[in-house]
C-alpha cells in the first residue's frame, strides 16, 4: 500500500483489513459456485488507497490497456457506503450470455441481442457484486442496502475525473479482485470504492472483528 | 498427544486467529510460516506432528506446498484452512493427500476439532 | 400497524415468501390483479400458481438474495414481466401482459439471519407504451408510414452481421420513382404524397412481412430482403416493378400513370459491408435508369 495508505490504516488494521477481503472472497466464490452453478475463480484482493482525481487512471492501468470496456456501477449505503464497479472488457457479454443460459429468457420475450447483452451484463452484475459485498458486510456485522446497477459503456483513456461519481478531493479504499468463470475464460475485475466517512467505522468493524476471537 | 503444530498462512492476521481459537491448555509447539514455500522449509526443519494450511497464498500455494510435503512424507498430516469451500477445492486438496478442510474464519470449536481429528490421525500413522 | 395499512394500500404489488417458496404474506393488490385472494394462496407454494416463474434466472435471482442479502432488479427490457397478469384499461388491447418492474430484497429475523424475501411489482406498462410509441415515430416515416432512413442504417447492418454469423443470404433492393419530379409539377405536391403513399401500398402488398420497406429518400425506396437470395429478389423486383406500372393512379379528377426503376444487390459474404451493398444496390439503378427506366437491374 502508499504512503496515503500508511496516513489511514495502522499496519495491524492494514492486516485484518486485508484477512477480512482475504474471508470474504473466499466465501463469495464459494457460495457463487453454488447459486449460480458456475465454476468461479475469485483472485487474491489487492487493496489500494488511491486520491479521487486518479481514480479513471489507476482503473485504465489496472484494465490493461483495453480502454472501451462494459463497466457495471452499484452504490450501496450502510455503515459500509461506496460504489462497486464491476468492469468486463468488451465482448465478455456474449460469453456471458452463454455461461448464464440467458438465450432462454430473450427467446421468451422475444427482445434483441442488444438488450440481452445490456440486460445480461447487468444482472449478472447485481449478483457479482452482490455475492462479495454481502460477504464483506457479513463478516464486518453490518447490512447494506444497494441501488439498481447501471451499465456504462466507457472509453476509460477519455473519462475525466469528474465523470466518476466521487469527490476528486476525497480517497478511495480500492479492493481489486479478478473474477474467472472457467468454462468460458471470461474476466472481469471488481473495484470496491469506499469514502473517506466510511473510515471510521470500518476501523472499529476490523477490531471488533478480531476481538470476537479473543 | 500432539505436540507440535506448524501454521502455514500469509496473513498474520490469519495465523493470530488460529493461536487465539487454540485451547488455553493446548501446550504446543507452534511454528509458522508466511508462504507455501516457507511452509515445505518449517515442515522439513520440525517435522511437526500436524499442520494447518491455507491455499491462496504467494510465491507458492497451498495446493503446490500440500503436494510437496505428502510427497516427501506420505504420513504427514495436514488439514486445509480457506474460506473458498467449494466442493471442487475439497475434492482436489482431498486427492493431495490433505486431512479434510476447515472453513476460515475458523471458531475455538473448529480449532478443538483439528486438534483432535490431528491427533487421531497422527496415532494412525505412528502405529 | 401502520405499516400493515401500508401493505395493503400502496399502489405496488407485494408478497413475501419464505426458503421453500411458500406465499407468506401477499397484498391486496396483488389480489386484485391477480384474482387469487390472499386466502387462496397464503401457505401454497408460488409455483403452484404461477407455474412460468420455476425457471432458472428465476430461482437464481431468489437464490441469490437469500445467500448474500443483496437485492434482485428484473430487467424490465429484458423479462417484459414476472408475474402473468391482464394489463389496465385501454392498454390491455395493446400488451398481452402487464408490463412490470420487479425487485427482491431479503428480510431477517430477530438473529438477523434471512428467512424471507420480498418480491416487489410495478406496474409500468404506461410508461413502456410511452416508449413503444417513441421508438416507433423515430423509425417511421410520416408520409407513408413504412420505415424510415434512420431504421435502415440500424437495420441493415445487423442484418449484415447475422449473414455473416449464421451463413445466410439476404438481397437489397433500391428503388426509385422514375420522373417523379413531373407529377408534382404537372398535378401538384398533395397528388405526388398520394403517389408516394400508393406505390408504398403496391410495393407492402407484393413483399413478406419479415421484408422491410424504408422510404430511402424524396422518392427513393429501398428494401431489405432477409433469406433471399439475388434470383429471388430480382423476381420479386419485377413483380413489384409491374404492380406500379400496370394499374394507373387517380387522384382528384386525374389520372395519370408512373414508372419505376429497381437495382437489386444480393450479399455476397466474402466482401459486404453496409457501405458496399448500399453501393452495389445503388449502381444497378442507375443502369436500370440508363437503360430507359421502367425496369429491373
Amino acid at each position: 500500500m502508499s504512503t496515503l495508505a500508511e496516513q489511514i490504516f495502522s499496519s495491524d488494521e492494514k492486516d485484518i483489513l486485508q484477512e477480512v477481503m482475504n474471508i470474504a472472497f473466499g466465501q463469495a466464490t464459494a457460495e457463487l459456485a453454488e447459486v449460480i452453478d458456475i465454476f468461479v475463480i475469485l483472485s487474491v484482493p489487492y487493496i489500494r488507497v488511491i486520491k479521487g482525481s486518479d481514480l479513471p487512471g489507476y482503473l485504465l492501468k489496472e484494465m490493461d490497456g483495453s480502454p472501451v470496456v462494459n463497466l457495471i456501477e452499484q452504490n450501496f449505503i450502510g455503515k459500509f457506503s461506496g460504489q462497486a464497479l464491476l468492469i468486463f472488457p468488451s465482448g465478455a457479454e456474449k460469453e456471458l450470455i452463454k455461461l448464464f443460459n440467458q438465450e432462454n429468457e430473450a427467446e421468451a420475450y422475444g427482445v434483441d441481442i442488444d438488450t440481452l447483452e445490456r440486460e445480461t451484463l447487468i444482472e449478472v452484475g447485481n449478483i457479482l457484486i452482490g455475492a462479495c459485498i454481502g460477504k464483506i458486510t457479513e463478516l464486518l456485522k453490518d447490512f447494506v442496502t444497494y441501488d439498481p446497477p447501471r451499465l456504462l459503456i466507457q472509453d476509460l483513456s477519455k473519462s475525466t475525473p469528474s465523470q466518476f461519481p466521487i469527490d476528486k478531493d476525497s480517497f478511495a479504499i480500492s479492493i481489486r479482485t479478478v473474477f474467472r468463470f472457467e468454462q468460458q475464460n471470461v474476466e472481469g475485475y471488481l473495484f470496491l470504492i469506499t469514502r473517506q466517512h466510511s473510515v471510521q467505522w470500518l476501523k472499529k468493524a476490523l477490531q471488533t472483528f478480531l476481538e470476537s476471537f479473543m | 498427544m500432539l505436540k507440535s503444530l506448524l501454521i502455514v498462512d500469509d496473513s498474520p492476521v490469519a495465523r493470530m486467529i488460529i493461536k487465539k481459537c487454540l485451547p488455553l491448555d493446548h501446550g504446543l509447539q507452534i511454528y509458522e510460516a508466511g508462504n507455501g514455500k516457507e511452509g515445505v522449509e518449517r515442515y522439513h526443519e520440525h517435522n511437526p506432528d500436524l499442520t494447518l494450511m491455507d491455499l491462496t497464498m504467494p510465491i507458492m500455494d497451498g495446493f503446490e506446498a500440500l503436494a510437496c510435503i505428502r510427497a516427501a512424507d506420505p504420513d504427514a498430516v495436514i488439514i486445509v484452512s480457506t474460506a473458498d469451500i467449494q466442493e471442487k477445492v475439497i475434492q482436489r486438496v482431498q486427492d493431495l493427500g490433505a486431512l479434510y478442510t476447515m472453513k476460515k474464519p475458523p471458531s475455538k470449536k473448529a480449532l478443538e476439532e483439528a486438534l483432535q481429528r490431528g491427533a487421531e490421525a497422527f496415532k494412525q500413522v505412528q502405529k | 400497524m401502520i405499516f400493515a395499512q401500508i401493505f395493503d394500500t400502496i399502489n405496488n404489488g407485494l408478497l413475501v415468501i419464505d426458503r421453500e417458496m411458500t406465499v407468506k404474506y401477499w397484498n391486496r393488490w396483488m389480489a386484485m390483479h391477480s384474482g387469487i385472494s390472499v386466502e387462496k394462496i397464503v401457505g401454497t407454494s408460488l409455483f403452484s400458481h404461477f407455474p412460468e416463474l420455476d425457471r432458472p434466472n428465476f430461482r437464481r435471482n431468489c437464490k441469490s438474495v437469500f445467500q448474500f442479502g443483496n437485492f434482485c432488479y428484473f430487467s424490465q427490457r429484458l423479462h417484459k414481466y414476472i408475474f402473468p397478469m391482464q394489463a389496465q384499461g385501454s392498454l390491455a388491447d395493446t400488451f398481452d401482459y402487464m408490463q412490470q418492474s420487479c425487485s427482491i430484497g431479503p428480510l431477517r429475523n430477530q438473529n438477523n439471519e434471512i428467512e424471507m424475501l420480498y418480491i416487489s411489482i410495478q406496474d409500468v406498462t404506461e410508461v413502456v407504451s410511452y416508449q413503444k410509441k417513441l421508438i416507433s415515430m423515430n423509425n417511421t416515416d410520416m408520409l407513408t408510414g413504412v420505415y424510415n432512413r434512420n431504421y435502415m442504417e440500424s437495420h441493415l447492418s445487423k442484418e449484415i452481421e447475422r449473414c455473416r454469423r449464421y451463413d445466410h443470404t439476404m438481397s437489397l433492393l433500391m428503388i426509385d420513382v422514375d420522373l417523379f419530379k413531373t407529377i408534382n409539377d404537372s398535378y401538384g405536391h398533395p397528388c405526388g404524397d398520394y403517389a408516394l403513399k400508393t406505390i408504398c401500398e403496391r410495393i407492402l402488398a407484393n413483399i413478406r412481412k419479415s421484408d422491410s420497406l424504408i422510404r430511402y429518400g424524396g422518392d427513393e425506396f429501398c428494401i431489405i430482403m432477409p433469406e433471399t437470395t439475388g434470383k429471388d429478389a430480382y423476381r420479386v423486383a419485377e413483380i413489384v416493378r409491374r404492380s406500379i406500372c400496370d394499374r394507373p393512379f387517380t387522384f382528384g379528377g386525374d389520372t395519370f400513370s408512373t414508372t419505376i426503376s429497381v437495382g437489386v444487390a444480393a450479399y455476397n459474404r466474402d466482401n459486404d459491408d453496409v457501405e458496399s451493398m448500399l453501393k452495389k444496390a445503388d449502381d444497378a439503378l442507375y443502369c436500370a435508369k440508363q437503360s430507359g427506366r421502367n425496369s429491373v437491374t
